[in-house]
């Protein structure tokens, strides 16, 4: 993949110019769906919009030093996380890749949980260390899982390439595989019934509840582009291969729509769980089958 | 299940929110801003002993008395309309309006006093004065 | 740049964020403000997210008249509230102290403190009253921002909203 492919993919699609109304969109989705199973009517079709410009018009507090540089800084390094991991999604079959590919994008989407922990602790606010502290417990009780589904998918297939991976045959295992991830992403994308950092009555909103204006512009961004990658890679993994790109890129849209939906269902239907009941489902109830997964694929790869 | 279902029985349902400026009807006996009848007062100044949050103003002189209500000091408790023997107050029954400027909506009445009642068949006495009926308003919004 | 502020001015008008505070209220209007969020009243069609954080929000809603007690934490949480803001005063507590009126332990009605835009009389509110005030405030901070520029923001305390600094200034 050449420079001007990397580019294109990184600013135009799926990178930056469509990646954003598409986070707007399914932001809009999350909500809409939860008022109307709620029997609400909802925000309108361009309100995370509205919340975007009215933010980037809000002033910000003034802060001092390395603190506040460092606060500066994190949103935009989510920002630009989120987008290198949408624009690394084999959205467009055959459109380029790289060995390890994968492993880059894993990477990607965890910056964005890591910006949040650091900017909690960088507002040397007690709320937002509360947050930090959970969302960190969090972080790393479905990550093992997170990733040991996704490795034990690449490894019984000899592949860390994205595209590889679209294009895997059907196993059991992949599609074990692409259900523990989904057990996983609630907790990523901070979505009820794991909601714990965004508490809000509890801490005041938690690691964000120092920012204002264009940084929380950036912080509801980070979280639609989230919501975007994490999707795409659940459509990555689970969707058949498809040889025509003007079927694919449908398929995939509304494959990624209907995760939003079915994450939507899960929001509304679930209160927050505590931070123990958290660690106990991740720890003792899903990562016993996470190490079945992973163990497994060892054992086919050592067969075959 | 039981929340799938619900959730489920919402969805067809569809939403049960009232569309913006649309408000639901307040229900009967609602007690909302006190009216004030300038024919029926007679100035006994029972309301506003009786007033719990000092929202009706009463100062009197020989021949005429103001009566005035601040609707944002009031409480909407209905004590003054109790305890009105002619029925001169009551209460709006809808929600009093939002508005911009403390003592907006204060409203204020002055009266000339009536002629006392004739006794034992007398003749009444002519009238002192008419009763000027000059409702002020602060300015509404 | 006439595009962009108008765009701003609707954004504003159309996404009021609010922060809800109590300064001594009896929790009567604190409850209607939160049924304002049920599906019945629904705030959300109107944009309006109830946010956790002073710093989120846009328009601070204050029920209670404010007792001495709670006076420094008013002005600090107007202190901590951005940009071009906006406040409701709920119910007629923190209009006029209503029936607490020469009370000892308070601190006087609102406006002595903090500069108040709306009112929103009733003892409490009905829901759907509260939502008109929300709305009135909501184009208060367009208009606002459409005449004025973005005042500098006051220096305003990092960690607890409860800990000492200087209140802000009003709003201009």
């Amino acid at each position: 993949m050449n420079l001007i492919t990397a580019l294109a993919r990184l600013l135009i699609f799926p990178g930056l110019l469509f990646a954003v109304p598409v986070a707007w969109f399914f932001l809009w989705v999350e909500r809409k769906s939860v008022a109307m199973m709620q029997e609400r009517i909802g925000p309108p079709f361009m309100q995370p919009f509205f919340d975007f410009i009215k933010l980037l018009g809000k002033s910000t507090p003034s802060r001092s030093g390395v603190d506040g540089l460092l606060m500066k800084a994190w949103p935009l390094i989510a920002v630009s996380a989120a987008v290198g991991a949408v624009g690394l999604l084999p959205v467009l079959p055959s459109s380029g890749g790289f060995e390890g590919d994968l492993i880059l994008l894993l990477a990607l989407l965890e910056v964005p949980a890591i910006c949040i922990i650091a900017a909690g602790f960088s507002s040397r606010s007690l709320f937002g260390e509360i947050g930090s502290a959970r969302e960190a417990v969090l972080t790393v009780s479905y990550n093992i899982v997170f990733l040991l589904a996704i490795v034990s998918i690449a490894f019984s297939q000899h592949t860390f390439r994205l595209e590889a991976l679209a294009q895997l045959p059907a196993t059991p295992l992949r599609y074990l595989g692409v259900l523990a991830i989904l057990v996983c992403i609630p907790a990523k994308l901070h979505i009820n019934p794991f909601s714990l950092p965004n508490a809000e009555q509890e801490i005041y909103s938690g690691p964000l509840t120092e920012y204002a204006g264009p940084e929380l512009a950036m912080w509801q961004l980070s979280h639609g582009l989230e919501w975007v990658a994490a999707t795409g890679l659940v459509a990555t993994l689970a969707l058949p291969h498809v040889a025509f790109w003007w079927l694919g890129i449908p398929i995939f849209a509304a494959f990624s729509f209907g995760i939003v939906l079915l994450l939507s269902v899960l929001a509304a239907a679930t209160a927050r769980l505590a931070i123990d009941t958290t660690v106990r489902f991740y720890w003792q109830c899903t990562l016993v089958f996470a190490v079945l997964a992973i163990s497994s694929a060892l054992f086919m790869r050592i067969r075959s | 299940m039981n929340i799938l279902t619900m959730m489920w029985r919402n969805v067809r349902r569809g939403a049960m929110t009232l569309r913006f400026p649309a408000r639901p009807p307040v229900p009967s006996g609602f007690r909302g801003l006190v009216r004030f009848d300038p024919a029926l007062c007679t100035g006994c100044a029972v309301c506003r002993f009786r007033c719990t949050a000092r929202a009706i103003a009463f100062s009197s002189a020989k021949t005429e008395f103001t009566w005035s209500y601040d609707p944002g000091q009031c409480t909407f408790c209905g004590r003054c309309v109790e305890g009105c023997k002619t029925h001169a107050l009551s209460q709006e029954p809808s929600c009093p309006p939002v508005y911009l400027t403390i003592g907006n909506l204060k409203t204020s009445y002055t009266l000339a006093r009536k002629p006392p009642a004739p006794k034992n068949g007398a003749a009444a006495p002519p009238p002192a004065g008419d009763r000027t009926k000059q409702p002020t308003k602060g300015d509404a919004q | 740049m006439n595009l962009w502020n108008k765009l701003m001015c609707y954004s504003r008008r159309h996404s009021p964020w609010l922060f809800h505070m109590n300064s001594g209220s009896c929790n009567g209007c604190d409850i209607e403000l939160v049924a304002s969020m049920t599906p019945r009243y629904d705030a959300e069609q109107l944009g309006v997210c109830l946010e956790g954080s002073p710093r989120h929000a846009d328009i601070l809603c204050i029920t209670g008249p404010v007792t001495h007690t709670s006076v420094r934490a008013v002005q600090t949480v107007y202190a901590q509230v951005c940009g071009p803001k906006a406040v409701v005063a709920i119910g007629s507590c923190p209009a006029t102290t209503n029936v607490f009126i020469d009370s000892r332990v308070l601190a006087g009605p609102l406006n002595r403190h903090i500069p108040v835009d709306v009112f929103v009389p009733g003892c409490p509110p009905r829901p759907d009253a509260i939502l008109q005030g929300v709305v009135k405030a909501a184009e208060i901070l367009a208009e606002r921002g459409r005449t004025v520029r973005v005042p500098e923001p006051a220096p305003a305390p990092q960690s607890t909203p409860l800990s000492s600094a200087e209140p802000g200034e009003g709003q201009p």
